[in-house]
């Protein structure tokens, strides 16, 4: 455990300039947290001191590939990690002024369901393929609510006609694999609100969907969260999932958060180049036909031994020498609540330097062939 | 929509794949049928990709696998370069087979776990390397160089040990090894990041380049399809919407299906954020699919005539066809 080490607090990205809560803190308090596993090629450090608040009623984007830390982010923030994960004791994870970390047992117990629920990926490995969806819905609203058979059978009927599922009172008696991918992500989603949490924490909601789902269950979501007035954390790997929808978006790159702002900031001025890198890597409909794509070359570091200096450097067309050795710290910029950790960021005299130098060598300092690149 | 009809297919010299109302039907059990692909048309030339777009059982992936004939199709005909594949059986079919190979969605479970990659790259070497007379480990390496990946670091571990991307780079390996014509994509990046999709993107068009290929590239997720196709197919529920050229298709979409999917699309940027409807309802079951145009019960221009008139395929641009009665206007002015 003693070579775990973790850097030092520095900013909280947003929390200038986030509104306060009723209560005058916000929702939700994320401090230095840090998540580590233990492997046989060594400690693993899945997320490495990611702090950010989230405001009652907010959407907080997460973006990043797979292996960028944000599943165990959530997963962290949720305290449903398997015992073998390490988190440092300068974690805190505050919500409506409670440390979920610190919870006993029992009242950890109804905090799930209560007052955090999550919606997963995958729809039909969330749910039970044993069960009946009915039982599924009323198993929550009885053990944490203490309804009764009949009431929780009501509020069951309820709560699918309120994610719009058709005919929702003979779905109660159907098993999962007699409805589709769309509609399991309903029922999954009917069951994650049962209990109306103050904070949804969807991990890749989507993912598994067709666009056309995809669609129908992002405007359930945004809707539902409006009239529930819950805050929402949205997980994707697709920024165009977010663009529209998210208050705000945190960018993460190999377990650090690298870049975080408002959305129409950060799209107007995207400043850490992964951030730029993967929204270039979008097929863009306006683009004719048979347009290269800005692919990312590489992959994202092993996290049993991350780069010393910026994790995203040996993939960057930015990267200089100081990238190599340095780690860049995540700094609020002049436009409050927009934070990012790069020397040499997108759209600065700083950035377009070191890249116009970078092209004109060929090759960034960590090596990577940007002619190849361009061209192969 | 629900189109049938021909009108779309060429009469060209390099049409290297013609499939002829094809239709493929399952059994569901007390005497149902699943009606998975009835009765579509369409031609492949030579060095095109052909794209086919749709959502979730819409007939997409039963179209590309009854091309390969797996299984064969309940009817009507598939000719590639001129043979009839439906009624070859037995060694001519793998034969032929050889020359037309598939790359699946999932890159992890489409290759066996416990076969090292350079074992699974020369599976189809050591099949009919003797026969063809190519079978040799410089090929196997030479084709894993092609996909991007260093043949000695990776010929001797096994598929665990390689992420989403790379497992999809060994399945186009493998496909590519025994220098196939004919490659059928079937959603090769739809469980893959956005990141790595690009990456993947990328090598499927220089693969196509560098080997002189012919795609038939299978997906849900229109962008994706229009970035790679020569000409791309809208279809819903077995059936047709419409034909058209990528960038046609997308400038003025034709069969109110294909503008709902371009709408679907979410858009990276935050001041475009549409207020358009999502898509109602659910997909009908194929099972007992609605006569008439089968898009009518979801479609918002629906009259009386979708529901007892099926819409044929008609031109309304240059290569461009819809099935559907009453199309959005196609901008022919800009066309050109």
């Amino acid at each position: 455990m003693s070579t775990v080490t973790f850097r030092v607090v520095r900013d909280i990205g947003g929390d200038d300039v986030s509104t306060p809560g009723a209560s005058g803190m916000p929702l939700l308090q994320v401090e230095n947290l840090s998540t580590a596993f233990r492997t046989s090629r060594g400690i693993l450090r899945a997320v490495d001191d990611v702090s950010f608040t989230l405001d009652k009623g907010e959407t907080l984007g997460i973006v990043g590939e797979s292996g960028s830390g944000k599943s165990v982010l959530v997963r962290s923030i949720m305290n449903i990690l398997p015992r073998t994960a390490i988190i440092p004791p300068q974690t805190k994870v505050i919500l409506e002024g409670r440390d979920t970390r610190r919870l006993s047992k029992a009242e950890a117990k109804h905090f799930w369901g209560t007052k955090i629920a999550m919606v997963f990926q995958d729809p039909m490995t969330s749910l039970n393929p044993v069960k009946k969806i009915g039982t599924q819905i009323t198993d929550p609203l009885r053990f944490h609510l203490g309804m009764s058979k009949s009431a929780a059978r009501t509020r069951a009927t309820e709560l699918l006609e309120l994610v719009r599922i058709p005919e929702a009172a003979q779905r109660l008696n159907q098993y999962p694999h007699e409805l589709s991918g769309g509609m399991r992500q309903r029922v999954v989603i009917a069951i994650a609100l049962s209990c109306n949490p103050t904070l949804l924490v969807a991990d890749e909601p989507t993912t598994a969907l067709d666009v056309t789902v995809q669609k129908q269950i992002l405007d359930l979501l945004e809707t539902l969260q409006r009239d529930l007035q819950m805050a929402m954390i949205l997980i994707t790997h697709d920024l165009g999932v977010v663009a529209g929808r998210a208050d705000r978006i945190a960018v993460m790159y190999a377990g650090r958060m690298v870049e975080t702002a408002d959305t129409a900031s950060l799209f107007r001025n995207m400043r850490h180049p992964y951030a730029e890198a993967l929204l270039h890597s979008i097929p863009r409909l306006e683009n004719p036909s048979h347009t290269r794509l800005d692919a990312i070359s590489g992959r994202p570091p092993d996290m049993v031994k991350p780069p010393p200096g910026c994790r995203f450097a040996p993939r960057c067309r930015y990267a200089q020498d100081r990238c190599v050795t340095e780690p860049p710290e995540l700094l609020t910029t002049n436009e409050p609540g927009h934070s990012f950790a790069c020397f040499f960021p997108v759209g600065t005299p700083e950035g377009e330097a070191a890249l116009a130098a970078n092209l004109a060598a060929g090759m960034s300092a960590t090596g990577l062939d940007l002619h190849a690149q361009a061209v192969s | 929509m629900a189109g049938t009809g021909k009108a779309h297919l060429r009469d060209s010299d390099d049409v290297l794949i013609r499939v002829e109302n094809l239709v493929v039907e399952f059994p569901a059990g007390r005497g149902r049928v699943v009606h998975a692909v009835s009765d579509i048309s369409f031609d492949v030339l030579e060095g095109e990709t052909l794209g086919l777009v749709g959502e979730s059982g819409c007939g997409k992936s039963t179209t590309g696998r009854a091309m390969m004939q797996l299984p064969r199709p309940t009817g009507g005909s598939v000719a590639f370069d001129g043979v009839e594949m439906t009624t070859l059986g037995g060694e001519d079919l793998r034969r032929m087979r050889t020359r037309m190979q598939m790359i699946f969605q999932d890159p992890v479970s489409s290759l066996n776990p416990r076969r090292k990659v350079k074992d699974i790259v020369a599976e189809g070497l050591s099949i009919w390397g003797s026969t063809i007379g190519t079978f040799s480990t410089e090929r196997v390496n030479e084709t894993l160089e092609a996909v991007g990946l260093d043949p000695e670091i990776v010929s001797d571990r096994k598929p665990h040990q390689f992420s989403g991307g790379q497992c999809q780079r060994i399945c186009i390996a493998r496909a590519l090894v025994l220098d196939p014509k004919v490659i059928i994509c079937d959603e090769p990046v739809s469980a893959l990041d956005v990141s790595v999709q690009a990456q993947i993107l990328n090598l499927l068009e220089d693969m196509k380049a560098r080997y002189g290929l012919t795609l038939v590239f299978i997906a849900h997720d229109l962008a994706v399809v229009k970035n790679v196709s020569d000409r791309v197919i809208v279809m819903y529920l077995g059936k047709m919407c419409e034909v058209a050229p990528p960038d046609a298709l997308y400038r003025s979409p034709a069969h109110p299906y294909t503008r709902i999917l371009i709408d679907s699309i979410p858009e990276p940027d935050p001041s475009k954020a549409t207020e358009d409807q999502a898509i109602s309802g659910e997909i009908p079951s194929p099972i007992n699919p609605p006569s008439g145009c089968r898009f009518r019960t979801r479609c918002p221009k629906v009259q009386d005539l979708c529901a007892s008139d099926e819409p044929v395929l008609r031109e309304v641009g240059p290569g461009h066809y819809v099935a559907c009665h009453f199309p959005n206007e196609v901008a022919v002015s800009i066309e050109r």
